[in-house]
C-alpha cells in the first residue's frame, strides 16, 4: 500500500484543518455542556481535533443514525402509496477530524456484520465517502482497555491519515489507508511538505510504549472469550447486572452496538417508518405477541449483551463487538463497566 | 439498509375466520409480475405490516406450489395481531418484505415417510410443507399428519383438513385436548395421541414438528422415547424479530440467528444451542 507522509508544524496543522473545513464538509468535536459531540464544522475555532477521550462521544451516529426515515406513506381507501424518503444527509463525501482510533475501529467491526448477507448500501456508501483523520491518544483514561483486545493499536490502521506529534517537535501527517494517501495528494496539504522517508519508526514505537504503559485497566480476552464462552449458566450474571436500572444508555452511547427496532408513527392518513436504536437491556426487547419472552429477566438480558460482544460476535465475524473505549462505563448512571462484568464473570476477579 | 426495510404492497384478495381468533390472509401482489420474483420455499417468513400499526413476522403458510397467492394465518395475540384481527379485510392493502429465512430440507425429505405433528396455529408453517409435498406426492411414502387443538373450534384449515381426510394416500389423526359431545376422534395431549394412536415407524421416518413451545417440548420428548433420531425431528422457532435480515439483533440464540440460520432446525442443532428460547 502507498503510505504518504507530510510534514508541517503547529500553525501548518491548523491550516491544514481549516482547509478541510474550506473545502469538505467536515465533522468534528464540537463541546456542548462539557461534552464534545461530532457536529458539522467551518471554523477550526469551532470544534477541538484534540477533545478528552472521556467526555468524546462516539462517531457511530455519523454512520448509524440515531433515527431514521426508512420511508413515508400514505394510506387511504383508495390505496397505499409508498414513498421514498428524502436524500440520505450522511452520504456525501466528508471528512471527521478528531475521532478516537478506537471509536474509528468500531467501524470495522461493524463492517462485518453491515456486509454480511444482506448488504447495508447506505452505511456502505457512508463509509466509503468518509475520511477519518486522527491523532494517537498520548494517554489512556481511567476506563480504557484497547490495547487489551484483538486489533492493532500500535499501528492505528483504522484511521485514514495519523496525525503524529513528533519527538522532533514536528508534526507529520501519514496515510493509514489507500483512501487517506489519495486524500493527502489533494491541495489540503498545500501548507505541509511531502516527505519520502517514514516516521522515523522508533519515535512511533516509543510514543506507543509511553500510551500503553498508562493502561489502568488489562486483560487477556482470548482467555475472556474462551471461559465466557462455557459458561452460559452462571449465578455471576445475576449479580453483575444487580444494580442496572436498565436505562440503555452503555447501547446509545457504545460504537459497536448495533441493534435497532423498527416504528411507525402514523397521523391520520399519513405516516412515517424510522429505524431507531435499540437495545438487548430493554425489556420488551424480545418479548413476542402473546407474552412468551426468553429473556425475561435482567441477568439473562446482561448476559446476552456480554455475551453478544465477547462470544457471538467472535464466534461469527472473527471479531470481539467491544473496542475497549469505556464509553459505557464512564455514561452508565450505576457504575456498570462491562470490563468488570466480563472479568468478574469469566475470570472470577 | 432503509431500501431493504421498505415493502412491497400486496392486496388481501381473501380472509378466512379459521377460528374465534385466527385468520387467514391470502395476498396477492398488487404490482403485475412481483409474484414471479417472490420466490419462496416451505419454511420461510415474510415481515407482514398494517401500515401505521407496525410490522409483525409470520410465516408464509401456503406452498409455492399453489399458484396466485400466498397465505399468512395469524392469530390475534398482540397489539399489531389484534389491529390486522379488527380492521383489515378484502381489498385492503398490507406491506410485505421477504422471503426471508431457511426452509424445510426439501432434498432430504425425499424418498422418506413423512410424518407432521402439529398443534394449534403451528399447523400453519407445516401446511406450506404439507401442500408442497401433496403436489409432489410421488415424492414421498407414508404420509402421516397428527394435528391438535384445545378445542374443535380451535382448529385451523377446516375445510382442508376435510380434503387432506378424503384424500386416501394420506393418513390424518386429530386430537382435541377435552371431550366435547359431537366430537368423535381422539381426545388427549399430542403428545400422548402419538404415542398411543399413531404409534409411527421409525425405519426411513421424518417429523416435522410445529405448536406452542409446550407442545413441541414434550412432543420431542415422545418421539426420542419412541426411537426418533435428533437429526430426523425438524421443527421452526419463533422468536422476536424485526428486520429478518441478521442486522437488528433480536432473534440471535447464541450466535445462530434464527432470521437467517433458521427458522427451521433439526433437533440436533437445537440441542446445540444455549438454552435460551
Amino acid at each position: 500500500m502507498n503510505v504518504e507522509t507530510f510534514v508541517t508544524d503547529k500553525a501548518g496543522l491548523n491550516k491544514f484543518y481549516e482547509a478541510i473545513m474550506a473545502g469538505h464538509e467536515t465533522y468534528a468535536p464540537v463541546e456542548k455542556f462539557g461534552k464534545f459531540d461530532f457536529n458539522r464544522v467551518s471554523r477550526i475555532g469551532e470544534c477541538n481535533p484534540e477533545s478528552p477521550i472521556s467526555k468524546t462521544q462516539s462517531i457511530k451516529p455519523l454512520f448509524f443514525p440515531r433515527s431514521a426515515k426508512v420511508m413515508k406513506y400514505v394510506a387511504t381507501s383508495a390505496g397505499t402509496e409508498v414513498s421514498e424518503v428524502d436524500e440520505d444527509p450522511l452520504a456525501g463525501k466528508r471528512v471527521i477530524l478528531g475521532a478516537k482510533h478506537c471509536d474509528a475501529r468500531a467501524l470495522q467491526v461493524l463492517d462485518k456484520v453491515y456486509n454480511w448477507d444482506y448488504i447495508d448500501t447506505d452505511y456502505q456508501k457512508r463509509r466509503e465517502n468518509t475520511i477519518i483523520i486522527s491523532t494517537r491518544c498520548d494517554k489512556a483514561d481511567t476506563h480504557c482497555f484497547c490495547t487489551s483486545l484483538d486489533y492493532d493499536v500500535e499501528n492505528l490502521d483504522a484511521l485514514d491519515v495519523l496525525v503524529v506529534n513528533g519527538a522532533d517537535g514536528k508534526i507529520y501527517l501519514q496515510s493509514r489507508t489507500e483512501k487517506g494517501a489519495e486524500f493527502l495528494q489533494t491541495d489540503v496539504t498545500r501548507h505541509a511538505s511531502r516527505v519520502t522517508k517514514e516516521i522515523a519508526a522508533p519515535d512511533l514505537k516509543k510514543q506507543y510504549d509511553s500510551f500503553s504503559g498508562t493502561f489502568r485497566l488489562k486483560m487477556d480476552y482470548k482467555e475472556v472469550n474462551a471461559k465466557l464462552s462455557r459458561i452460559f449458566d452462571t449465578p455471576e450474571f445475576e449479580n453483575v447486572s444487580g444494580n442496572c436500572v436498565s436505562c440503555n444508555t452503555c447501547a446509545f452511547v457504545c460504537p459497536t452496538c448495533h441493534c435497532f427496532k423498527i416504528s411507525d408513527e402514523k397521523v391520520k392518513d399519513t405516516g412515517v417508518r424510522y429505524k431507531s436504536y435499540d437495545s438487548c437491556n430493554n425489556g420488551y426487547f424480545t418479548l413476542m405477541a402473546g407474552g412468551h419472552n426468553p429473556r425475561p429477566v435482567k441477568y439473562r438480558r446482561w448476559r446476552q449483551r456480554a455475551m453478544h460482544k465477547f462470544v457471538y460476535y467472535k464466534e461469527r465475524f472473527g471479531e470481539n463487538l467491544c473496542v475497549g473505549c469505556g464509553k459505557c462505563t464512564i455514561a452508565c448512571p450505576v457504575n456498570i463497566s462491562i470490563f468488570e462484568v466480563v472479568n468478574q464473570v469469566a475470570i472470577g476477579q | 439498509m432503509e431500501q431493504l426495510l421498505v415493502p412491497m404492497i400486496c392486496k388481501v384478495d381473501k380472509v378466512i375466520q379459521e377460528t374465534p381468533d385466527v385468520r387467514t390472509y391470502r395476498l396477492k401482489f398488487r404490482e403485475e409480475g412481483m409474484l414471479e420474483k417472490f420466490i419462496y420455499f416451505p419454511g420461510q417468513f415474510v415481515e407482514f405490516s398494517l401500515l401505521g400499526s407496525g410490522e409483525c413476522t409470520f410465516c408464509i403458510a401456503s406452498s409455492a406450489t399453489r399458484k396466485g397467492y400466498f397465505d399468512c394465518s395469524i392469530k390475534k395475540a398482540g397489539v399489531v395481531t389484534a389491529d390486522i384481527h379488527q380492521s383489515l379485510e378484502e381489498g385492503d392493502e398490507v406491506g410485505i418484505r421477504g422471503p426471508f429465512g431457511n426452509w424445510f430440507p426439501l432434498e432430504d425429505l425425499k424418498g422418506k415417510n413423512l410424518l407432521f405433528v402439529g398443534g394449534g396455529i403451528g399447523l400453519a408453517p407445516l401446511r406450506s410443507l404439507i401442500q408442497y409435498c401433496i403436489d409432489n406426492r410421488n415424492d414421498y411414502k407414508d404420509f402421516t399428519i397428527l394435528y391438535g387443538a384445545r378445542t374443535s373450534a380451535d382448529m385451523c384449515y377446516k375445510d382442508e383438513i376435510k380434503e387432506w381426510q378424503d384424500n386416501k394416500s394420506l393418513k390424518i389423526v386429530l386430537t382435541i385436548d377435552r371431550p366435547e359431545e359431537t366430537w368423535t376422534s381422539n381426545v388427549g395431549v399430542v403428545p400422548k395421541i402419538l404415542e398411543e394412536v399413531v404409534k409411527p415407524v421409525i425405519e426411513n421416518t421424518k417429523v416435522i414438528t410445529c405448536g406452542p413451545p409446550i407442545m413441541i417440548k414434550y412432543t420431542i420428548q415422545s418421539l426420542l422415547k419412541l426411537g426418533f433420531a435428533d437429526k430426523d425431528i425438524i421443527t421452526t422457532l419463533e422468536m422476536k424479530m424485526q428486520c429478518g435480515l441478521g442486522k437488528c439483533g433480536r432473534c440471535n440464540i447464541g450466535s445462530t440467528y434464527v432470521c437467517k440460520d433458521g427458522p427451521v432446525f433439526t433437533n440436533e442443532q437445537l440441542k446445540s444451542l444455549p438454552d435460551e428460547f
